[in-house]
Parts: C-alpha cells; structure tokens; sequence
C-alpha cells in the first residue's frame, strides 16, 4: 500500500493569485513529497466546518507542496484566511495517473475546465512527454496558471465562455473536432464537460483517464458517500479514483 | 495510579469502551496504516445484509452545520462474501469484532445471523433495526417487528444480540425495554437522526434520496438524552453513540447511562480521533481521581439520587 500520512504542517503562504483563487503552500518533508503523484489528493482540515475538504496537488516539489483552489462555499472560505501557522491533512489519497515516463507516439492531450486546471498542471510537470493543454473558463480572469504550462513546455489553447480570451464557447466545442485516435487524452473539469469529453473519446476509441469528483466525508473508502460505476463495478472515487480509465467509466 | 478502562459490555470483556461505530470504520483493517488498531475496545462493522446491496446514487453525502447527512444505502459485499477474506483480515487485528447486520425482512436477519454464527471470529452480531435509509418503514416504528427480528435472530446467534435503536421514536425507554424483553443482550443508542438539506442555488436536494441520516456534533445531546432517558429502565447495557468527538463526549454518554461508546462521523473526519477519545477519557478519569472507566456508568443518576 502506499504511504499516506495524518499530520500537521507549516503554512508558507496561502495567497490570492487572482479573484476568488488562492494558492496554498505547505512545508513537506521529503518522504511525504515523493508519496504525492499527480491526480492524487489531501483532505484537509478547515476549522468551523465538520468535514475534511478534499483538494488535489497542484505541485509538490522541493520542499513544498501546493494546493490551488478556488472558494466555492464556506470551508474554502475559512481556507483562504489562513494565513500562517499549521495545517492538519491526510495524504496523499487516491490513485493517480497512471505511466507518466511512458515514451510511445502517442500525443499527450491534457483537457482542463475551470479549477480542473490545479491537478492537470501536476500531471504536466510529472509527464515525460510534453503535449498541449486544453483550458476552457468562465472569463478571462478565471483563467489560471498558464505561464506555468508554457514554462513547462506545454502548447496551450485555451477557450473562455463570454469569448474574452480564445475561442468563445466550451472547450468542448473546440476538441470535438480535434481529438484523434493516437492522443492519449487526460480530463479533470465540470460534469457536463468531463462527460461531453468522455463520450468523445469513447466515440473515437481514445485512449485516455479522467478525475472524477464527487462529495465525500472521509477521503478512505470508508464513507463510501464517493461511489461510482467503473466497468460495472461500484468503486470509491476517493480510494480506487479519482483517475479512472475513461474506457471504463459509465457515463 | 493508571485508570482502569476495562468494561464488560453484555459478557464481553473490552480493553476499553470506545467503539467504531457501523459504517463508518470500513472492516477496520484498511487504517492499519493509520492507527494503532489494537488499542480500539472493539470494531463494529459496516452493515451486511444477505445478498450484496449497490446501495444509493449519487449524491450520498452532505455537510451540514456541525454535522453530516448520508444516504449510503447499506451499500455492501453481502454477508456469504463478508465471512471470507474480510473477517479473516479483522479477526487479525486482535480485538473484538462486532458484525452489523440488517435485512429487508425478518427472514433476511436471521438468514445472515445463521451464516454468521458459525464463525468463532465474531464477539457479537449487531442488528441495525433503525436504518432510516431503507425506503420501506423502519423497524424500530413497528415494536412487535423489533422484537420479532431480536427473538428470531438470538434464536440463532451463539454471540450477545446488541439491538441498533433509531433515537426518532415516541419512547425511546419503551422501544430499549422491548428490545431488552425479546432477548437483546445490548442495546445501541442511537443511530442516525432522519433529516434533509436542500441547496438553494438549484433548488434540489442535497442528498439523491431526498432523507438521509443526520450525524456528528449536532446531534450528540438528542443522543445523550435518548440514553438518559432509557438507562433506568434497562438490565441489558447501552453503547452509547451520537456525534462523540472527545473523551469528555464519551465521558458524558457514560454519565447518562452508557457502558460503552461508539464512534462514528468522527472516524471519517480523520481515524485518530478514536484514539484521542480512548486517552481523553483515561485522563479524565485520572483527573477526577476514578479508578474505573465501568465507574461513570449512569453516575448522573446516582447524583441526582443522593440530592
């Protein structure tokens, strides 16, 4: 099994980068650090409210792991006004993306909506082979981190709902078109986009994972308020996720 | 001196009174990681039914103020699978295990009581009778049922019979002494607390079921006051259970009349806090200078006697 750890750690900062989306940094020990893969997961502990917030890794590299979020409701309210001091969290959860140094021909195709960015930009530094991302947002002010996956090496297109920066309209609209069978395709986003790429995809005989998301208490399996269908199965979002093959997710 | 923190609970003999409360605890073993396990009084199980159940669509789960809503749906492998690999691995931890059974129909009780009996792993059966998330009525609202399903049940069982009791009932004394009148060797007060949330940005339902079962915090004094209120009337022992977060939680259901407790939305929050709740109450006892944690068993009444 691999290691997970319930503990507290140091805050280095946790600051608005644009309106309403904050970046928290902890200090993390190495052994820690080199647990955390991408699509992988904490839970963390907001005091004020009852449960745990699950929340992705955005980074986790020298020293520090980072988590971007955006506030969508009380507990990533109270989140976001930490400023210093611990932190408790449990992690990292879940399966993530599979092969990241798999070389092969296949284009890598990173497909992200909204706060799906914070995962993806993980999965992007982690992959060998660098490929183009995909962003659909709101506006143009929703739109986060981009530097970073051109820094990364990442081609980057991007489409915004109101058309004030890229293509006007979903993401989706864009990709229909564009996916081809030798793309190896990896989503995180909103339902109806993730569900619009996955029927895509299954439709093209596209090879790919996506990160699912849904509500859970314990981030274990234990809860099992996070069930899914898999391959006809019933699995835990939070213990056999979040990164599922999109071959096998029943939509 | 080191508090004692043994309790005996219906016959069986636990290092200490904290339990991990049905469904929320997995089969125990899955926290090896996390926790020191074997310093736990005893683990109760998720619930198993007969045949394996799917359980409820999305969304299972909600926050609320101080608390949870969930609609699970007794999601679970089914009692013939339960017996194999899982209770192996629980048995090995070394602590009691408690099985939390329940079934559509009395014959559904008793079928998965007899498959269990067989296994010398398990302490006790426990008979989820107040699950609010079955669609069809509960069985704590019909007590001739409640008492059929104890009695047919301990017909079978050679474990103590520990009845699960749902705390949304007229007279929860009432409800404890049939349970204890059909044979129950234990009672379990109280599951969770029916309730609804309803998200005004769509107008729908937090939960896929529209009901679900309300824990945590916010439910701990309704708890607290349904084992108050059936302590004096019973013989068989209460475990204790609604929202302990802390030793002086756990202390407090003790006081009310509980001989045990058990913890459930707490171990989702994070699997540590039932060990916090083990050492909270030693150092409360140690503090008040009590030599055992049997000691605090209905000890609000005592008090209230000598006044």
């Amino acid at each position: 099994m691999q290691k997970r750890f319930d503990k507290t750690y140091d805050i280095i900062s946790n600051k608005e980068i644009c309106d309403g989306y904050f970046e928290l940094k902890i200090k993390a020990e190495i052994g820690v650090i080199k647990s955390c893969r991408p699509g992988q997961f904490f839970m963390i502990c907001v005091p004020g409210v009852f449960l745990r917030r699950p929340i992705s890794i955005h980074d986790a590299q020298k020293g520090e792991i980072s988590f971007l979020y955006k506030i969508a409701g009380k507990g990533t309210k109270i989140l976001s006004q930490i400023k210093e001091g611990e932190i408790s969290m449990l992690g990292p959860l879940g399966n993530g993306y599979p092969q990241l140094d798999l070389k092969g021909t296949l284009n890598r195709i990173i497909i992200a909506g909204g706060t799906g960015i914070a995962s993806v930009h993980f999965l992007a530094a982690r992959l060998k082979n660098k490929g183009t991302l995909y962003y659909g947002a709101k506006t143009k002010k929703d739109l986060l981190c981009l530097d970073k996956f051109k820094q990364l090496g990442w081609k980057t297109i991007i489409s915004t709902e109101d058309g004030s920066k890229g293509y006007k309209g979903f993401i989706t609209g864009l990709l229909e078109k564009k996916l081809k069978s030798d793309d190896c395709i990896y989503v995180c986003g909103p339902a109806p986009m993730m569900k619009a790429v996955i029927k895509t995809a299954k439709e093209k005989c596209i090879s790919g994972y996506a990160s699912l998301e849904e509500k859970m208490a314990c981030g274990v399996g234990n809860c099992q308020g996070c069930a899914v269908k898999i391959a006809g199965q019933i699995k835990m979002t939070c213990k056999d996720g979040p990164v599922f093959k999109i071959n096998d997710i029943e939509l | 001196m080191k508090p004692n923190l043994n309790v005996n609970f219906a016959g069986i003999k636990l290092k200490n009174p904290v339990l991990s409360a049905s469904g929320t605890f997995g089969y125990g073993y899955e926290l090896a990681d996390l926790i020191p396990l074997k310093k736990i009084g005893a683990i109760i199980t998720k619930t198993i039914t007969f045949e394996p159940r799917p359980g409820n669509p999305q969304p299972r789960i909600a926050e609320v103020e101080g608390g949870m809503l969930n609609t699970i749906g007794l999601q679970n492998i089914g009692v013939k699978a339960f017996v194999g690999d899982p209770l192996e691995k629980l048995a090995k931890i070394g602590v009691p295990v408690f099985v939390s059974v329940a079934g559509h129909s009395l014959e559904e009780y008793a079928q998965s009581a007899k498959v269990l009996s067989s296994y010398k792993e398990i302490s006790a059966i426990e008979l989820n009778l107040s699950c609010p998330n079955l669609k069809k009525k509960i069985v704590c609202h019909d007590l001739p049922l409640t008492a059929d399903v104890i009695k047919s049940v301990k017909k079978i069982s050679k474990v103590p019979v520990i009845a699960k009791l749902s705390p949304l009932v007229a007279d929860i004394a009432e409800l404890s002494l049939a349970a204890q009148n059909a044979g129950a060797d234990g009672v379990t007060i109280a599951n969770t607390y029916p309730a609804m949330a309803i998200d005004v940005k769509t107008f729908k339902p937090k939960l896929s079921t529209v009901k679900g079962g309300m824990s945590g915090p916010c439910i701990k004094p309704m708890s607290v006051r349904a084992v108050y209120d059936a302590y004096p009337v019973l013989k068989i022992p209460i475990l204790g259970c609604g929202g302990i977060t802390s030793g002086q939680d756990a202390v407090e259901f003790m006081l009310a009349g509980a001989a045990a407790v058990s913890v459930g939305s707490a171990s989702l929050v994070s699997a540590q806090n039932i060990i916090k709740i083990i050492d909270g109450i030693e150092k409360i006892l140690a503090e008040k200078n009590i030599s055992s944690a049997a000691a605090l068993t209905g000890k609000i009444n005592q008090a209230v006697n000598i006044c």
